[in-house]
């Protein structure tokens, strides 16, 4: 099991209407990116990278957290920050709860005391303090055949948690939060107008310039918007929206992007992550196998929670190699004509198809 | 300083020099094409066959009728296209998540357009607060608009002389009838086959009619896009 360092940020965790969590999230990871090139986010407000390399670097896993205290004073220096590091991901987010420094042998001891809420299994939480198991450490010394005849197999998982052996658990990964980091491109700067043709104004442009500001004092900096051409691959990352009087990254839209999608490009890009139920002839969901091909031909599917419709054709899947030293999961993109004359583009990431853009 | 002063010296001398040329495109760009006083918008090529070579009136209200998913926001923002590309300020209210590339492929200057992506109950104050700052707004409702509200903007619009475009999926959810009313059917998309190829085209009809002449009863065929990305008219 590799030891991680955790950092956690309690105020980012909690999602609010402006998406301004998300933005000092990305800034976390930005800022944690300049340390260790391996920084994964697991769900918003919490992100690890492996300890290894960077302690051998700066000396000590003590020298690694300091580090990490001092590049995001640097960064969101109004942010509060939980660092820890220990074994796997269960017991590193726990070690940043309490900002200790775990080592391999020690793990046992760590976990022993913490409740068994802390599994995030209610029934769990609710039953083994009743037969007078309250702590990890008490549920650890069950035997696995025995926990996992009892309360099945994601129990037994827990137990291997408590224990020691297993460093994940399901659940602690939010499997969108790289989808919608991805769709952060645009950097913030509080400029206070926004350039126009040679930098000039016009009448009309301090008139428009005089609404959008009120507009932003009413609903919020990020209310108004203007769109902004980046180049890349898919069309998440093609080009997004950014806060109106904002310095967007300047990026050469013409360059060519090898497997970029053809055009045309959809009218509507979801930049959330809307999940999307796709099944086959018989009625199984539809994946894609390792050599990057469907287990079957789509049928029927249901987009973010809505009724099942029928498939009329599709296109694809084409495979997606980007940053493929990062991840071991098959991703892929694949478009669907459904019923009536919809056509969608949906990707395959996590084990599970999304909803990615509408061609509207 | 010693410079101003020599310029001062030979002022009478410069202006024998020729001017410098511009570049015709820097020109075109400079020159204020937005003149507040023209009464109609510029219309894409495209939609000629529907709203006339002669341009959309100001202060006019288009109604673009579409299925969710099927054509409307191309339609609408085509509509957008040429007014941005000669310099007017557009305002999108209510598309909530626009995609830009899109956009740039039907022709739309992104630097003109300004989005309020979810402006949740205050839409039509937004409406109005932009109507009072951009040449056209567009705005994406997906629920029954009360009638007061509705009468209030298109009033506004009217004084102000500011275009609306008002993209619903069933006509009911905008009371009021419009100048222009546009309605796509009969969508069909092309370039997909039992997992070969790729979207590049959709065919739809899209059928206009109106009041005071401001549009001819039309019924025309348009690639909504075509391969380009483009809107363009579709021959029958």
């Amino acid at each position: 099991m590799d030891r991680l360092v955790a950092v956690c940020s309690p105020e980012l965790t909690e999602e609010g209407s402006r998406g301004e969590e998300l933005r000092s999230f990305a800034a976390v990871l930005h800022g944690l990116g300049e340390l260790c090139p391996w920084v994964e986010p697991i769900k918003l407000g919490l992100a690890v990278f492996p300890v290894r390399g960077p302690s051998r670097l700066l000396g000590g896993d003590h020298a690694v957290v300091a580090a990490v205290a001092m590049a995001m004073s640097a960064v969101q220096p109004a942010v509060v920050v939980q660092i820890g590091v220990a074994p796997g991901l269960f017991a590193a987010q726990l070690a940043a709860r309490r900002g200790v420094v775990v080592a391999e042998q020690d793990l046992m001891e760590f976990l022993a005391p913490w409740p068994i809420s802390v599994l995030g299994r209610p029934e769990l939480a609710s039953v083994l303090p009743r037969l007078g198991l309250r702590t990890l450490g008490q549920f650890a010394e069950l035997h696995h055949r025995e926990v996992f005849s009892r309360f099945g197999a994601d129990a037994a998982v827990c137990l291997q948690v408590a224990q020691g052996k297993v460093g994940e658990l399901s659940g602690l990964r939010d499997p969108s939060i790289g989808r919608r980091l991805r769709s952060l491109t645009a950097r913030v700067s509080p400029l206070p107008n926004q350039p126009t043709f040679l930098g000039g104004m016009g009448l009309a442009d301090e008139r428009l310039h005089a609404v959008a500001r009120r507009l932003q004092a009413q609903l919020g900096a990020e209310s108004v918007m203007v769109g902004y051409d980046h180049g890349g691959r898919s069309p998440i990352d093609q080009a997004s929206l950014v806060p109106f009087g904002s310095h967007p990254v300047p990026t050469n839209s013409t360059a060519p992007w090898p497997g970029k999608l053809p055009s045309p490009s959809p009218m509507t890009v979801f930049c959330d992550a809307r999940a999307v139920e796709l099944l086959g002839e018989s009625g199984l969901p539809v994946v894609v196998d390792g050599s990057g091909l469907l287990n079957a031909a789509p049928v029927a599917c249901a987009l973010n929670g809505g009724s099942r419709r029928v498939v009329i054709n599709w296109a694809g899947p084409w495979p997606l190699v980007e940053q493929w030293w990062e991840t071991l999961h098959h991703r892929a993109r694949l478009q669907l004509l459904i019923e009536p004359a919809t056509a969608v583009l949906v990707a395959f990431e996590e084990n599970s198809w999304w909803l990615e853009a509408v061609y509207d | 300083m010693l410079w101003l002063r020599y310029e001062h010296m030979f002022a009478s001398v410069s202006h024998l020099q020729p001017r410098p040329t511009l570049d015709p495109k820097l020109l075109a760009r400079v020159r204020p094409v937005a003149a507040a006083s023209a009464r109609v918008l510029p219309v894409a090529p495209a939609l000629e066959s529907l709203f006339g070579s002669r341009g959309l009136q100001r202060g006019s209200t288009v109604r673009i009728t579409a299925p969710r998913g099927g054509g409307g926001s191309t339609l609408a923002l085509t509509v957008l296209s040429a007014p941005s590309a000669a310099g007017h300020w557009c305002g999108v209210v209510g598309m909530a998540d626009p995609g830009v590339a899109g956009m740039v492929g039907l022709g739309i200057d992104l630097r003109r357009v300004v989005f309020v992506p979810a402006p949740g109950t205050a839409w039509a104050s937004v409406v109005g607060e932009l109507i009072d700052g951009a040449d056209m707004v567009l705005l994406r409702c997906d629920q029954q608009v009360a009638h007061p509200i509705a009468r209030n903007l298109v009033a506004k619009a009217r004084d102000r002389q500011v275009t609306l475009v008002i993209v619903t999926s069933t006509p009911q959810q905008w009371p009021l009838p419009s100048d222009v009313e546009l309605s796509i059917s009969d969508a069909t998309w092309s370039g997909v086959d039992g997992g070969y190829g790729h979207f590049v085209s959709r065919r739809a009809t899209v059928s206009a009619s109106g009041r005071r002449g401001a549009v001819r009863e039309h019924i025309a065929a348009l690639w909504l896009p075509s391969s380009d990305g483009a809107v363009a008219a579709a021959d029958w």
